[in-house]
């Protein structure tokens, strides 16, 4: 029997978690990016680590963690793909490797200094089990802001995955947009990576997508199955792993990529 | 003389070390069809992009339905662009693309509903009558990666239509179609043209490709204008071989120009 005032945290962190990345995974899909969730995940942790080297610890690690995130996030959306001849998937590889260079010569820095570096360890292998009410607040809190941004810009939003550049072309503000699409992607994408971890992040942030698009067609519908299907992993996930007293990060990341098996099957068997 | 949608004076747009754009003088009437023809890197595409103030690197005067575009701000740019519609030659047809055709031509729309606000109802009017018009209402509710090459183009025609643009851009709308579907999109530009008294500046390789309504071709060849005059008259078969190579004949047929290899010249 689950101890429900322990555990309820922790299945409304994986809802939550999985809604959030699962509606955001619709955009990160569409515009084949899904290395963006690693990327960003790098940049928070390199924010963290060089924000505990300065001094600060416990929750206050969030702050350089969102800070390195967002500028890096920034650095991807104000790259122009034509000027600087580099395809935004291999920015995006640029800046992980750089980030994760960051982050380890940091982690380098700990010893040299004779320091520990446990507080920042913490956030690279966080886990679900330890999601608190405060935890879900703010991962709910970046989830709204992001509900808000689609339910205002939804329609650029569109414009933007069918091509950046003919957006632009067609006198919409598509940089200002992608930019602070990509900035809310990296504030959701840090706040639920010190809570859930990488694993978790990257999965959830493709595969609700991927089932959804096998399954229908148009943007809202996509969006709304890919919420739901995200929140099935996240909470199903959970409750599964509970039960089986498996970890709860890879069975969710199991549940999410059954859904997309599920899907493809489902959708080559109703197009016999 | 009437006035100008599109004016180049002294424009010249490099990339790198290499000219790829030297234009000292070309003018577009309101109300004009121009075929823009050359051989591939010519600087058509550079061209449209200019007329967008889209291209970087640009040095001289262009102006766009009264608008000097060096002079334009971020905001004055969006607006003026909404006022031109451009057909691209790349078609943006993803797999994973979750869009329906309905949602593709109410991209058109955007930019005129303005930030912050969904479209309304009178938008979605507009998209489904053009839907109607260009006979895709019957493909309105599928993927849009699902119908075929010749029904993209005819989607993303009617995308920028739905923005009642003033000059509508078309960068190659033939290109990789079948010779049907490029017969039936070859007569929707000109229908529209007609109807709609557009101004129309159409990039083509295929001589085939320009409508019986074009009036006017404009040769650019390495970046510089070759030869610009009424179409077909300035056809000469000298001037086809210079750009294309030898082997190449031209003639008229339906009051459209066909190329071929071989054969007679018959400008």
């Amino acid at each position: 029997m689950l101890d429900l005032a322990f555990w309820a945290p922790v299945m409304a962190g994986g809802l939550v978690a999985g809604g959030s990345c699962g509606s955001l995974s619709v955009y990160i899909v569409a515009m084949r990016i899904p290395f963006l969730g690693v990327c960003v995940a790098h940049a928070a942790l390199a924010g963290a680590v060089f924000g505990a080297l300065a001094g600060l610890a416990g929750d206050l690690l969030l702050w350089p963690a969102l800070g390195a995130a967002v500028v890096t996030s920034l650095l991807l959306g104000l790259a122009d793909p034509r000027r600087t001849r580099m395809d935004t998937n291999i920015m995006m590889g640029l800046l992980f490797s750089v980030t994760m260079g960051l982050a380890f010569v940091g982690f380098g820095l700990f010893g040299v200094l004779g320091r520990s570096d446990n507080d920042v360890r913490s956030l690279l292998w966080g886990s679900l089990a330890y999601c608190r009410w405060g935890d879900v607040r703010l991962m709910l809190a970046a989830s709204i802001v992001l509900g808000l941004f689609l339910l205002a810009f939804g329609k650029e939003m569109r414009a933007i995955v069918f091509s950046r550049q003919d957006a632009a072309a067609a006198g919409i503000q598509a940089t200002a947009v992608w930019c602070v699409f990509l900035v809310l992607v990296a504030i959701l994408i840090t706040v639920n990576f010190q809570t859930v971890g990488g694993l978790m992040i990257y999965s959830l942030i493709t595969n609700p997508a991927a089932a959804a698009f096998q399954l229908v067609r148009g943007s809202v519908r996509a969006l709304l199955l890919a919420l739901v299907l995200g929140g099935i992993s996240g909470l199903g996930g959970f409750l599964l792993s509970a039960a089986t007293d498996l970890p709860s990060g890879a069975v969710i990341v199991l549940v999410s990529s059954l859904l997309v098996v599920a899907a493809f099957g489902w959708r080559t068997l109703r197009e016999r | 003389m009437s006035e100008a949608a599109v004016q180049f004076s002294g424009v010249s747009v490099r990339a790198g070390r290499r000219t790829i754009l030297e234009l000292d003088a070309l003018r577009i009437e309101r109300g004009a069809m121009v075929g823009l023809l050359g051989p591939n890197g010519s600087g058509k595409s550079t061209l449209l992009r200019c007329c967008l103030g889209m291209q970087t690197h640009v040095q001289g005067d262009i102006e766009v339905l009264g608008q000097r575009i060096a002079g334009l701000g971020v905001r004055a740019l969006g607006r003026l662009r909404r006022r031109i519609g451009l057909v691209p030659q790349v078609l943006p047809s993803d797999r994973e693309m979750p869009l329906t055709v309905r949602e593709v031509v109410a991209i058109g729309r955007t930019a005129s509903a303005g930030m912050l606000r969904p479209l309304r109802r009178a938008d979605w009017r507009i998209v489904d009558e053009w839907l109607e018009r260009l006979g895709l209402a019957p493909l309105a509710g599928g993927g849009y990666s699902e119908i075929s090459g010749g029904e993209q183009r005819k989607v993303l025609i009617a995308r920028v239509l739905v923005g009642r643009p003033e000059i509508l851009l078309l960068d190659e709308p033939t290109a990789n179609l079948d010779w049907g579907w490029r017969q039936r999109l070859v007569q929707l530009i000109e229908d529209l043209y007609r109807q709609m008294h557009l101004t129309v500046l159409l990039v083509c390789h295929d001589l085939d490709a320009l409508p019986a309504g074009c009036r006017r071709a404009v040769f650019l060849c390495e970046g510089r204008l070759i030869a610009d005059g009424c179409w077909p008259e300035i056809i000469d078969p000298a001037l086809i071989r210079s750009l294309y190579g030898p082997g190449l004949s031209v003639r008229l047929n339906d009051g459209r120009m066909v190329a071929a290899a071989g054969g007679a010249d018959h400008a």
